[in-house]
């Protein structure tokens, strides 16, 4: 296979694994955040 | 002819618009037409594809003073670009606007949906694939990739650090197809969806109200965590998120309402304008250009199915199903790609509002689209080496 075309595959393999990792770790500390800092209605 | 010019110098200056005239430059009128058609007729986010459309217009006039680089005679779209675009200064600028816009609380309320627009991403990964398949070299066709991000800024920063010459085809590509995104992503969901999935209702339980704390916070918490992982697209990040702190800190709405408004549009229409100046018919009218606009509406299929079949198997596990549909909504295309999934729910039941879990995941698509912008601007440098 081409070596361009392996430069993408392998940024494709790199990078979407840490995208839903980088957006995991998002999830868990907006989770975090929205529990610690609880709202109620008046905020709303 | 040349013995006429000879005699009467005065000629050569009156006559050059005409001599230096080319089929090519028609073309390239009539492609401006079509712009600035699909703007004011068709109201296709007419406030970049009317400036878009008039800036190639300008640049494509034989001896344009308006783009002219000559030191010292040097045209204002050239200036405009010199001072915007080369530097990257006017997709920040945009972002902070962007940011100002975003109102991230049905995000906070379901952060979950953030999974949704990471698959939706997909389209991004792929298009770069095809396209060194179709003979681009990495850094452009990471860069064409990056068109799946239903971003124009985003495109414009990656292709104005690594794609220069294709700058005006790709951002016009990117702003074409977001423009579209009613007309690309229906049928593209029909097809890989059945009527019963695509009817399926969201309940609104257990959704508690978001604190101002919280909705502070969020956006520190972003530039921190997005900026850790890919430094790089600390610009990219850190500007969306000020913006959106200036909206919810309270204390300076003079500003947030400037981002939202001033700004916004001050920066819309140089950005425009000086894309469009970037599109002359040597740079515009190439096989090349006609393979982007390709792998440009790939980008957008990809990252529609990327969205759709990630809910389809989250399902699969899932006790509370979701409607798929809203998968597709994770890319950056905001509100646009919400609604329109929010409609095709109606349509198909029109007592099925999912309009709030749609534009949740689509908030969730402006800043994964922002991550997987940086991850490429991280990893162009790196793989090409």
């Amino acid at each position: 296979m081409d070596a361009t075309v392996m430069k993408a595959l392998t940024m494709m393999l790199i990078a979407l694994p840490t995208m839903f990792f980088v957006i995991a770790v998002f999830i868990a500390a907006t989770k975090l955040l929205h529990k610690t800092f609880p709202g109620s209605q008046e905020d709303e | 002819m040349e013995s006429l010019f000879l005699q009467y110098p005065w000629l050569d200056e009156l006559l050059m618009g005409f001599i230096g005239l080319s089929w090519k430059n028609i073309v390239m009128w009539g492609i401006s037409a079509v712009l600035i058609y699909l703007a004011v007729k068709k109201d296709y986010e007419p406030a970049l594809l009317l400036p878009i459309g008039f800036g190639a217009l300008l640049a494509n006039i034989p001896h344009s003073s308006a783009i002219s680089q000559v030191v010292g005679e040097e045209g204002f779209l050239w200036v405009l670009y010199k001072a915007g675009i080369s530097n990257e200064l006017f997709p920040v600028l945009i972002f902070i606007a962007i940011g100002a816009m975003c109102d991230f609380t049905p995000l906070i309320r379901r952060p979950s949906v953030m999974l949704f627009a990471a698959a939706a991403q997909f389209g991004i990964f792929a298009t770069a694939v095809f396209a060194t398949m179709l003979g681009f070299s990495f850094e452009q066709a990471a860069s064409i990739g990056i068109i799946g991000a239903a971003d124009g800024p985003t495109t414009i920063y990656v292709a104005s650090r690594f794609a220069q010459d294709l700058l005006g085809p790709l951002s016009v590509a990117a702003y074409s197809y977001m423009s579209l995104v009613p007309v690309i992503q229906p049928p593209v969901i029909k097809a890989i969806t059945t009527k019963a999935e695509r009817r399926i209702k969201m309940g609104y339980e257990n959704e508690e109200p978001v604190s101002k704390t919280t909705l502070f916070l969020f956006p520190v918490m972003v530039v921190i965590i997005s900026g850790i992982v890919a430094p790089i697209s600390v610009a990219l990040i850190g500007s969306l998120m000020f913006g959106n702190l200036l909206r919810v800190c309270g204390v300076v709405d003079n500003l947030s309402n400037c981002a939202q408004n001033e700004l916004a549009n001050l920066v819309t229409l140089l950005l425009g304008i000086t894309i469009g100046g970037t599109m002359s018919a040597e740079s515009f009218l190439t096989s090349q250009v006609a393979m982007i606009m390709l792998l440009g509406a790939i980008a957008f299929v990809f990252d529609t199915a990327g969205g759709v079949l990630f809910a389809k198997i989250l399902n699969l596990f899932s006790k509370k199903k979701i409607n798929p549909m809203i998968g597709a909504c994770g890319i950056s295309a905001f509100p646009m790609s919400g609604r329109v999934i929010a409609k095709m729910a109606l349509k198909e039941d029109p007592s099925n509002f999912i309009i709030q879990h749609a534009i949740g995941v689509n908030v969730a698509g402006q800043v994964a689209s922002v991550v997987a912008g940086g991850l490429v601007l991280a990893l162009i440098p790196a793989l090409a080496k």
